[in-house]
């Protein structure tokens, strides 16, 4: 992609001499931030997740490839879930778990061979009965849809299935009084097993923005999904501009924007 | 955005903003859509977004176009453009912050390059 943000002179793009409509509108302080810049010693941003050996199971990674595109059905088989076509009453298609595409099934009330993002809202249930969000559901869908379409087919449906049983078990292990939702304490552990090096405000950080308001505020599932999923990615992006590993990078503000949008699940 | 306590909704002080705000991007998007096709493209939303101040390569257009375009037509429809400035605007913000002596860089460490885009998603 270019420069990766160590040249010299003018950055690509300018940010705006005149702010945009709604400019006054209130956004979330990043104050923590600056206090924590000197915290580590050695410039160490995180464990090396992958030169390593992870001292607990490596967080699923996110899918490179959209999933279910390997598996390409022999059109004249009788399992052969044409677009628009009821799926077959008698067995799930070639590759797809039968408990999946039972569940499928319910959950593609339209029958259509596709399920939508309301649909799947129905389906993804947090430990205290409460819906998957919106905002997961539809990182879900866009995740595991290969036709772009903004719905799912029962091949997407049934990997979205495992991937979320493999969070799932993570998110069971971290939650450690099982109470169901992570408490603060519980996500500084995760974070930890999970092999990153952040500090206690980043936590906070998270928890005043996910977490629901209460005294004692925690994650659902499915936010801890979503975030574990953009901490992730969003690693990912700053190693490709920290290639000296130093933990700390110079950023163009076109380089920046760039890089969040493109990886913004 | 107007949830302002983590409800998950918003009651009906809150609609007004949301009401609002989505009429004056309707005005907004009306302007610039030449076309009146519903449906804003490349130029259209450079010339929107150039009109706001900003100054982005052509390049970058195309990554928002590419972001953007969940019809998969080359275009953006109006709640996806709505969608586009919004997090352009708090992206901006958030650089801004950072970018003390406004020369369009910043220096950044991870943690504080994490808590930047964790403060706007």
């Amino acid at each position: 992609m270019g420069d990766p943000g160590g040249g010299e002179g003018c950055p690509h793009g300018e940010p705006p001499a005149v702010l945009p409509p709604h400019s006054q509108q209130c956004s979330a302080s990043g104050p923590a931030a600056r206090s924590v810049s000197s915290r580590h010693a050695v410039p160490f941003y995180g464990a090396d997740l992958w030169a390593e050996q992870p001292r607990s199971p490596l967080p699923i990674p996110i899918p490179t490839t959209p999933l279910g595109s390997e598996h390409h059905p022999d059109p004249n088989s009788r399992h052969h879930p044409l677009p628009g076509a009821i799926p077959h009453p008698s067995g799930a298609p070639q590759g797809v778990d039968p408990e999946a595409f039972s569940w499928f099934q319910a959950v593609d009330a339209d029958r259509s061979g596709y399920i939508s993002v309301k649909e799947l809202k129905q389906a993804l249930l947090n430990s205290n009965w409460s819906a998957f969000n919106d905002e997961t559901c539809l990182l879900m869908i866009n995740m595991f849809d290969r036709s772009r379409s903004g719905r799912m087919d029962v091949y997407g449906f049934s990997a979205l299935l495992r991937f979320i049983q493999q969070w799932k078990n993570l998110f069971q292990q971290y939650d450690r009084d099982q109470s169901g939702s992570i408490s603060f304490s519980e996500l500084q552990q995760a974070f930890s097993q999970m092999g990153y090096n952040l500090s206690p405000q980043f936590s906070q950080l998270l928890l005043s923005r996910y977490a629901q308001r209460s005294s004692n505020p925690s994650i659902q599932l499915d936010r801890f999904i979503h975030i574990c999923m953009q901490l992730q990615s969003l690693t990912e992006a700053f190693r490709e501009k920290d290639t000296g590993m130093v933990g700390n990078v110079r950023l163009g503000y076109e380089d920046f924007l760039t890089m969040v949008m493109t990886r913004m699940l | 955005m107007f949830d302002r306590e983590n409800k998950g909704g918003v009651n009906f002080n809150e609609f007004t903003g949301v009401w609002k705000y989505i009429t004056d991007w309707q005005n907004v998007f009306r302007t610039y859509d030449r076309d009146n096709s519903g449906m804003i493209d490349k130029n259209e939303l450079k010339q929107a977004l150039t009109g706001f101040g900003y100054r982005l390569s052509d390049q970058f257009y195309d990554t928002l176009i590419r972001k953007f375009d969940r019809q998969g037509r080359g275009q953006v429809a109006f709640d996806d453009f709505i969608q586009c400035c919004v997090v352009l605007q708090r992206l901006t913000d958030v650089f801004r912050r950072y970018d003390t002596d406004q020369d369009g860089w910043i220096q950044v460490s991870y943690e504080q390059y994490l808590c930047m885009v964790f403060s706007i998603v």
